[in-house]
């Protein structure tokens, strides 16, 4: 096999400075990049600029695997389709008759709030999403949703799962969104302690199974199975969505503080179907009762199955 | 110093197939395994065809990269300015090795990136990354050869519908 000459006659001393100087102007350039990426994301303009060409390139990729996955459903067999289908109808129906006394529940306590002057509490709507399949970087805490701008997503909003938090929508292209996961480094969830009611603050750990409770005194009342709920203190999580459960909590003599362990409820690495929580219709009871969505009624419990 | 090469349909196609393979999914336990494609892709024009040589080339295919993958922006972007630059520091001696030790050059090129991004990783608090995230510049050794003959053949059909 003959090699085409190169284009370039590499030659000596000369050239191998300027490429050298170059790799540093590129190095600084890179790093520089980086920091302001890391400090404040300075470059959120670029990307949200970029995504115009990045989302279609992703949603191109995309594309494939979504449709393998529903030619296997396709290929399923009738007969696992009736079986699950009957198991959905079983627990649909267990649904709704929790959803009855649910209902009355309801009823009751906005007596009683009546009673009580309280607020009114903050009603929610969901809207239903799909994660895509493609693989960001492991290391960004970040998964790509399937809806995007063109659904009213905007950034902040919460995003969860059947079993509790999972993120925050970070970054809104037209179809398609990231969501960071409550796992990230920078991310810090206010949170309640459901027995105690002790609000505090869960940081990501880097860890997809993981979050960390810093700064408790040394003398708190928390103990391994307690469960965490969004305090909804800041503002951009609506109260009492499960987040986390205690695992373990560490006093270290010599240090002012105790910390503690969690691990999120919100199935961070296996969901598939997850709800954005799309819009907090606080005083209008008309918002809240329309459903924002025609087709974003997925059932929640497909979750089971997802990826292997 | 450099004339113009005609775009290749080929060039075009590997980077492409390698970017699809970095966003494929994978089953959880081997996507900190995935071989670092884009950078092997980059070697191989860089070594075999002398394209991709410039350091601009690589910086920009980074960005690429980090945009797509949602990285920091700017980590693959230093990856793969640092291997462009090492191959091409190397590239004679590299271009005549026998095909296994070629491989295993390419592997210290590979794993001398773990490091670069090691760095990079650390230094923004993230965990320490999973052990297996090591066995990808091994995975990209056994993979050279064969992406060096698919290329290859594909390089000589490419000539040949040319001519």
């Amino acid at each position: 096999m003959s090699f085409t000459a190169g284009t370039w006659t590499s030659g000596p001393g000369g050239d191998q400075a300027a490429r050298t100087a170059r790799l540093m102007v590129y190095g600084l350039l890179a790093t520089i990049l980086m920091v302001l990426d890391y400090r404040g994301g300075y470059v959120s303009e670029i990307r949200s600029r970029t995504a115009v060409v990045v989302e279609p390139m992703l949603l191109a990729v995309e594309a494939p695997f979504a449709l393998g996955r529903r030619l296997g459903e396709e290929l399923r067999s009738r007969h696992e389709l009736q079986d699950r289908i009957a198991l959905l109808e079983q627990q649909l129906r267990g649904l709704e008759a929790e959803l009855i006394m649910l209902e009355e529940f309801e009823s009751e306590n906005a007596e009683l709030r009546r009673l009580l002057e309280a607020s009114r509490r903050v009603e929610v709507a969901y809207r239903a999403a799909e994660l895509m399949s493609i693989d960001l970087n492991p290391y960004s805490h970040r998964v790509l949703i399937n809806r995007g701008r063109r659904d009213g997503l905007e950034e902040g909003q919460p995003v969860i799962d059947a079993e509790g938090v999972i993120g925050q929508v970070d970054q809104v292209a037209r179809n398609s969104a990231h969501v960071i996961l409550i796992s990230d480094p920078d991310h810090a969830l206010p949170v309640r302690v459901r027995r105690t009611d002790l609000r505090t603050v869960a940081y990501g750990t880097g860890q997809i199974n993981s979050l960390r409770l810093t700064d408790l005194p040394m003398n708190v009342d928390l103990e391994p199975g307690d469960v965490l709920i969004t305090s909804g203190l800041g503002g951009l999580f609506p109260p009492g969505l499960p987040v986390a459960e205690v695992r373990e909590v560490t006093r270290r003599s010599g240090e002012p503080f105790a910390r503690a362990d969690a691990r999120p409820l919100g199935r961070l690495d296996r969901a598939r179907h997850v709800l954005v929580v799309a819009a907090q219709a606080a005083d209008d009871e008309l918002a809240a009762e329309q459903p924002l969505d025609d087709d974003g009624t997925e059932p929640v419990a497909e979750q089971a199955e997802g990826e292997p | 110093m450099s004339r113009p090469m005609p775009v290749s349909k080929v060039m075009l196609l590997s980077l492409l197939g390698a970017l699809v393979l970095t966003l494929m999914p994978l089953p959880d336990e081997l996507a900190p395994a995935r071989p670092y494609w884009v950078a092997l892709v980059v070697i191989y024009w860089n070594l075999e065809a002398g394209r991709l040589r410039h350091l601009g080339q690589a910086f920009g295919l980074g960005l690429l990269l980090d945009l797509l993958t949602g990285t920091l922006l700017g980590q693959h972007a230093l990856s793969l300015i640092v291997i462009s630059y090492l191959t091409e520091r190397f590239r004679n001696r590299l271009r005549f090795f026998p095909p296994w030790q070629q491989a295993a050059a390419v592997m210290a090129l590979l794993f001398n990136d773990r490091i670069v991004q090691l760095w990079v990783i650390g230094l923004t608090d993230d965990a320490w990354p999973h052990w297996s995230w090591w066995l990808a510049p091994l995975i990209g050794m056994i993979l050279w050869p064969w992406l060096f003959l698919l290329l290859d053949r594909l390089r000589q059909l490419e000539r040949l519908q040319k001519t």
